[in-house]
């Protein structure tokens, strides 16, 4: 295999050995990959400060079909996570946005549009201290990514379309809202109303500042849907759910 | 190929070991069986005696067989100043450059909400409870400078903030003997940032 030239996001790291480093990275044209750095944890010449999570990079490295596992040659930073360290909310929220990422791809699965949607996110981390707001607008931004989104808008068992006074019935194990009729026979949760509105129009793309109430609701329906379809446990979110 | 239970047992618990792989642990396994008996006694003996004998300290959370350790009952040490360090290994660095100098904080981890490891996890809030109790002047804070190390350095003065005590970074540049060229952008604007007067 040729060499290969990418950008990726660091996602994670892990020591391997005296000084080898293992990351797990998500590159703009080939998706996730696990590669192995030699020498990373120690050498300053060739990966100095550049194999941490949350850095943008740009890498060089060999895959051989055989193989599961890459080999970096080079890497150098296009944009580093300094400002991500400056308080725990910060760090937390771009933990959890990257462990999301990282435990719901596949590797090898290019996917363009959640690079740019992590990358969005971790310039805005460092610029920014994210309210619960933002957290939840930009979930649904990277479950609208991976393909996960939940459906506010049409009821998941008719198909109809649900006018907005009537979005109170949400269904976790069918992923999206439930009208009138057919909550009559699916299991539901329901909300009060507007919550599922506001959850809509964050799919739309218009940022409110929900008040808490509403960021409760999201919250849970959110957690709910979320453990039910995706069943991984996020780590980071434990610490970021005590900060928000 | 199958040894007899013995070998086989010792094969599998060696491999346990990190970074040793069948065919290591075989090596070594072989070596022990044609070691001398004494040999062996003594390896036995100390692979006990390290979960028998060694402890944290109660004070500043260092691997001990006494309570308080060595370090925390030399007097002559700086009673003013504590270093914080993430592993008992980084602080036998910093006493190797400074011997008998400082006394150590030990807070065994650093911040890592990626693998879980939040404040409560580490030595922080005893850190805290510390430093009001001794009188603490000083802390430096010598947490490895990368994102974990820098969160957990950026809580500690974020929990201190409003105390008495000065809270110190480590400096961060470009390392004695190493290159400029090679140098990234964040160190070098680092060095610059933190340059002294000649």
């Amino acid at each position: 295999m040729p060499l290969q030239k990418d950008e990726a996001i660091v996602l994670t790291k892990k020591a391997y050995g005296e000084s080898d480093r293992i990351v797990r990275l998500f590159t703009l044209s080939g998706g996730k990959i696990t590669a192995i750095a030699k020498g990373g944890s120690k050498s300053q010449k060739r990966f100095m400060n550049t194999l941490e999570p949350f850095n943008h990079i740009r890498i060089e490295y060999f895959k051989k079909q055989t193989k599961t596992m890459a080999r970096i040659e080079n890497a150098d930073i296009i944009e580093s996570n300094s400002g991500i360290e400056l308080n725990l909310k910060r760090i937390c929220t771009a933990s959890f946005f990257v462990e999301f990422a990282d435990k719901l791809t596949k590797e090898g699965e290019r996917n363009i549009e959640l690079f740019n949607g992590l990358k969005g996110i971790l310039d805005d981390v460092k610029n920014i201290e994210f309210t619960s707001s933002d957290i939840v607008f930009y979930l649904l931004r990277i479950l609208g990514c991976l393909g996960f989104m939940p459906n506010f808008n049409t009821c998941v068992q008719c198909g109809r379309d649900v006018p907005d006074e009537d979005k109170v019935f949400f269904s976790r194990e069918r992923g999206g809202i439930l009208c009138p009729v057919c909550s009559q026979a699916i299991p539901f949760k329901s909300y009060p109303r507007g919550i599922i509105r506001g959850l809509s129009s964050f799919v739309r793309g218009d940022r409110c500042n929900g008040d808490l109430d509403f960021l409760t609701y999201a919250q849970d329906i959110m957690e709910g849907f979320i453990s039910f379809h995706l069943d991984v446990e996020i780590k980071s979110y434990k610490l970021l759910k005590n900060l928000i | 190929m199958y040894y007899p239970e013995p070998i086989e047992n010792l094969i599998i618990n060696l491999m346990k070991l990190p970074g040793i792989g069948r065919k290591t642990a075989t090596r070594l396994a072989f070596f022990l069986l044609n070691s001398d008996e004494s040999y062996i006694s003594e390896l036995s003996r100390s692979l006990t005696d390290i979960k028998d004998k060694i402890r944290l300290c109660s004070v500043c959370y260092n691997l001990t067989e006494k309570d308080p350790c060595q370090i925390c009952s030399d007097e002559r040490r700086d009673r003013d100043t504590l270093c914080v360090v993430e592993e008992p290994s980084h602080m036998m660095v910093i006493e190797a450059s400074y011997p008998n100098r400082y006394r150590y904080h030990i807070l065994h981890g650093v911040i890592n909400p990626l693998d879980g490891i939040g404040p409560d996890d580490i030595h922080i809030n005893e850190l805290k409870l510390r430093i009001e109790k001794e009188n603490i002047k000083e802390i430096i804070v010598a947490t490895n400078p990368n994102i974990e190390g820098n969160t957990t350095a950026h809580y500690i003065s974020e929990i201190l903030k409003g105390s008495q005590v000065r809270i110190t970074r480590i400096a961060f540049g470009i390392p004695i003997g190493g290159d400029i060229i090679y140098t990234d952008s964040q160190t070098i604007k680092s060095s610059i940032e933190n340059r002294k007067d000649l």
